[in-house]
């Protein structure tokens, strides 16, 4: 009823990997662009600046993380000081006088080839090994951007974004910031979308599943692992220097230390692994929801006229979250898109797979 | 039934499904965007108890104006991201005074302030720079900064030392990240001035293991040594130093040291140990005095008892005292309601107010939004702080060239 699937046959190779198979998702994902592109003129500013905005560029992040992660099966818990890179080389090209366009694309491409060269000598180990050698690279950059003024800028080591301009157009308003995260988070999405089905995509997934199985086939796992880390750095360093553009307006070490890393990685575990709409759930549970919930638990004490002391209050929606990525994670260990996946499947031939029990 | 509706129409409102209702007549409120939750927690819940238990007495006495003020105390956690939804929320209710408590959020929210024209306190947080009102026009960082606050340290030692710093050895103990660099600069340019020779000691974080930084201390022999460390890390440094046989009486600590450290370390072990200040610690203070006998007293305190015998909630009265102080001239001159810019003017009227003996006497001008940044020295002698120095700002041509190279950079 829902997914009509009268009429859907893939009789040849190029229409069965199309990207939506079935007309109904291809409609709902033109829908949501549409709200996406709508959002600024029905959702009231503040939901727009702090919660939509945050959420489209952690997206495009965790898009990235999950390409490396969930596709070429690395684990990766440096991702945050790979956005670092990215954030500081675009900022500090754009006070250079480089366009915002070019300095972006520079931020990008300097964490790639950071990112990538530690991959050369991280690629070396395997598994949780590589997990630590990823992690002693976050700890490297956070030393290097609290001891070297040069790159942390001055006082505190904060350094101030110059105004966003794109193709010559000053961006300052709340719409054009959302503008720019959507714009970049759509980009992201339909790279990913279409990476799932060429001939790389597979590539990432052989690997993960058993690399040297991969080598047999003829797919050269050390050089498609590289690749994977190079094109996942590449968005980590756009999305880190997006994210301090549109959002924070200067860089600091904190936005970019461990505990970022960390929580990246909890996005795309919550979100589901190799999954892109996964990735979207993640970013919004372990992006807003603590926000959400600790409002929301504010709210109801006033509302009760309840004389809840401010340690507590702080302390339950904390607790709240906890349960909740617990909770999910034992419904569903592959994570909220695989959730989204289960609602899918049992409503594609709704109501009439019920006939069969 | 009645809460129930009551809790629907909060949820409702949360969701931002239905607008907030406008009062006609706005109180005065600071919004008060912390972390209860995370790395800050040693001293939050201290100031911000503080926060409410001065609201709930100046509402006692009338109010500002005639109007109750209001504290909004919300938790960000310590996360950039949440501290801007906090800001970003309360601004749009109405709010136009925010303080963070926390550098990393006060340093993300510090642009938005600045754009929004909202006045941002950050008293001992976030770019120390931001004293120079020519340049962070809404920003108030009342109290001193960590580079004043270390030249005191330093004018306090060469008090000791009767003028003469040329064969004195300065250690410099930090947490080896920007909140713990930020004096370095200032103390080398003093070392340089003064003739003394300076020491640095970095202390890895989260500061558990101090082992290797005090024998160095131990074998080069310092005078004195100039602590920029936080809670725990202070109790920890206090073994190593006994371990060490390091007399306590060389420790100059900044002012993130209370009275939860002092008992960790052991009221008599932590004899002779000294920090910076800029309020007046202990409980002999009027405003205190009148908070217990008002709230207290009558079990009306915004939170257990314990933690008013603290450094740190004698702090918070003393910044919310200058908020408060500053709504009450500000509605006295311009009258209600108050907004963002008579706000300023009246913070910039402030003239040796330290409310009531509570605080270091600050002077705000268009120029120093710091207040003039004195502190004071004071000693443990195993009951109470006895003060070592009168309030002072010293060096302070200096600590401001610093401030001006810094604050030169923002604009760029």
């Amino acid at each position: 009823m829902f997914y009509r699937l009268s009429g859907v046959h893939h009789a040849n190779y190029v229409s069965d990997s199309r990207i939506f198979k079935v007309p109904a998702d291809r409609n709902l994902a033109a829908f949501i662009l549409l709200l996406g592109l709508a959002a600024p003129f029905i959702i009231p500013s503040l939901y727009l600046n702090s919660y939509m905005l945050p959420w489209l560029i952690w997206t495009a992040a965790a898009l990235g993380l999950n390409l490396v992660t969930g596709w070429a099966g690395q684990l990766h818990l440096g991702y945050a000081a790979v956005m670092a890179v990215g954030a500081y080389s675009a900022i500090h090209a754009a006070r250079f006088g480089v366009p915002w366009e070019f300095a972006l694309i520079i931020g990008g491409l300097m964490s790639s080839v950071i990112g990538s060269l530690f991959a050369f000598a991280a690629l070396r180990v395997k598994g949780l090994y590589l997990a630590l050698t990823t992690l002693a690279m976050q700890f490297v950059m956070d030393w290097v951007l609290t001891h070297s003024p040069m790159i942390s800028g001055g006082s505190h080591a904060s350094l101030q974004s110059p105004t966003l301009a794109l193709l010559g157009q000053d961006i300052t308003s709340d719409t054009g910031y959302y503008y720019v995260a959507f714009g970049w988070c759509v980009l992201v999405t339909i790279f990913m979308l279409n990476l799932k089905r060429c001939g790389l995509g597979r590539a990432l997934v052989a690997v993960r599943e058993k690399d040297f199985a991969a080598a047999i086939l003829g797919v050269n796992s050390f050089y498609y692992k590289i690749l994977a880390f190079a094109t996942s750095s590449f968005i980590a360093g756009v999305s880190g220097a997006l994210l301090v553009a549109t959002f924070f307006f200067l860089a600091a070490p904190e936005q970019f230390s461990v505990a970022v890393s960390i929580q990246v990685l909890a996005m795309v575990i919550v979100g589901g692994l190799g999954s892109i709409i996964g990735s979207y759930f993640g970013v919004a549970l372990i992006l807003l929801v603590p926000g959400l919930v600790n409002g929301l638990v504010v709210s109801i004490s006033e509302g009760l006229g309840m004389q809840v002391n401010i340690e507590t209050l702080a302390h339950i929606p904390n607790a709240v979250y906890g349960a909740l990525i617990v909770v999910i994670l034992l419904i569903e260990p592959l994570g909220l898109g695989k959730l989204y996946g289960n609602i899918r499947d049992y409503l594609m031939v709704w109501p009439f797979d019920q006939f069969k029990k | 039934m009645k809460t129930l509706t009551k809790a629907l129409a909060a949820i409702s409102l949360m969701t931002g499904m239905a607008a907030g209702t406008q009062g006609q007549t706005e109180p005065f409120k600071v919004g008060v965007c912390y972390d209860l939750s995370k790395a800050y927690t040693f001293a939050t819940p201290q100031v911000a108890q503080a926060a409410q238990d001065l609201a709930k007495l100046i509402n006692m006495k009338g109010g500002i104006g005639g109007e109750p003020v209001e504290v909004i105390v919300r938790d960000h956690g310590n996360e950039p991201q949440r501290g801007i939804e906090c800001y970003s929320k309360l601004s749009r209710e109405g709010v136009f005074v925010f303080d963070t408590l926390s550098t990393p959020v006060s340093l993300a929210v510090l642009p938005r302030a600045m754009e929004d024209e909202n006045i941002l306190m950050q008293s001992l947080v976030g770019r120390g720079d931001a004293v120079d009102g020519t340049v962070f026009d809404w920003v108030y960082p009342i109290g001193p900064t960590y580079w004043g606050q270390a030249a005191n340290d330093v004018a306090y030692i060469k008090q000791l030392h009767d003028g003469d710093m040329s064969d004195v050895k300065v250690g410099f103990v930090y947490f080896d990240y920007p909140f713990g660099q930020e004096p370095i600069e200032i103390l080398g340019t003093l070392s340089e001035k003064e003739g003394f020779e300076l020491q640095l000691y970095p202390v890895p974080l989260p500061g558990s293991d101090q082992a290797g930084v005090w024998s160095k201390v131990r074998r080069e022999k310092p005078d004195h040594v100039i602590v920029w460390m936080l809670g725990g890390a202070h109790v920890v440094a206090s073994k190593e130093m006994k371990r060490n046989g390091i007399p306590m009486e060389k420790y100059i600590s900044v002012n993130w040291l209370n009275e939860v450290d002092i008992a960790n370390i052991g009221n008599e072990a932590a004899i002779g140990i000294k920090r910076g200040t800029n309020v007046v610690g202990g409980q002999d203070v009027a405003l205190y005095q009148e908070i217990m006998t008002e709230l207290y007293d009558k079990g009306q305190g915004s939170g257990p008892m314990e933690k008013t015998q603290d450094v740190f909630y004698n702090t918070g009265l003393a910044m919310y005292s200058i908020m408060f102080e500053a709504a009450r001239r500000a509605a006295e001159t311009d009258g209600l309601p108050i907004t963002a810019k008579s706000y300023k003017a009246a913070l910039e009227t402030l003239e040796d107010y330290d409310a009531n003996g509570l605080m270091a006497p600050i002077t705000v001008t268009a120029d120093d939004h710091g207040g003039g940044g004195k502190t004071r020295i004071e000693m443990w002698d195993g009951k109470a702080w006895v003060p070592q120095t009168d309030w002072i700002a010293e060096y302070t041509d200096v600590v401001w060239e610093v401030v001006k190279k810094s604050s030169s950079k923002y604009e760029q």
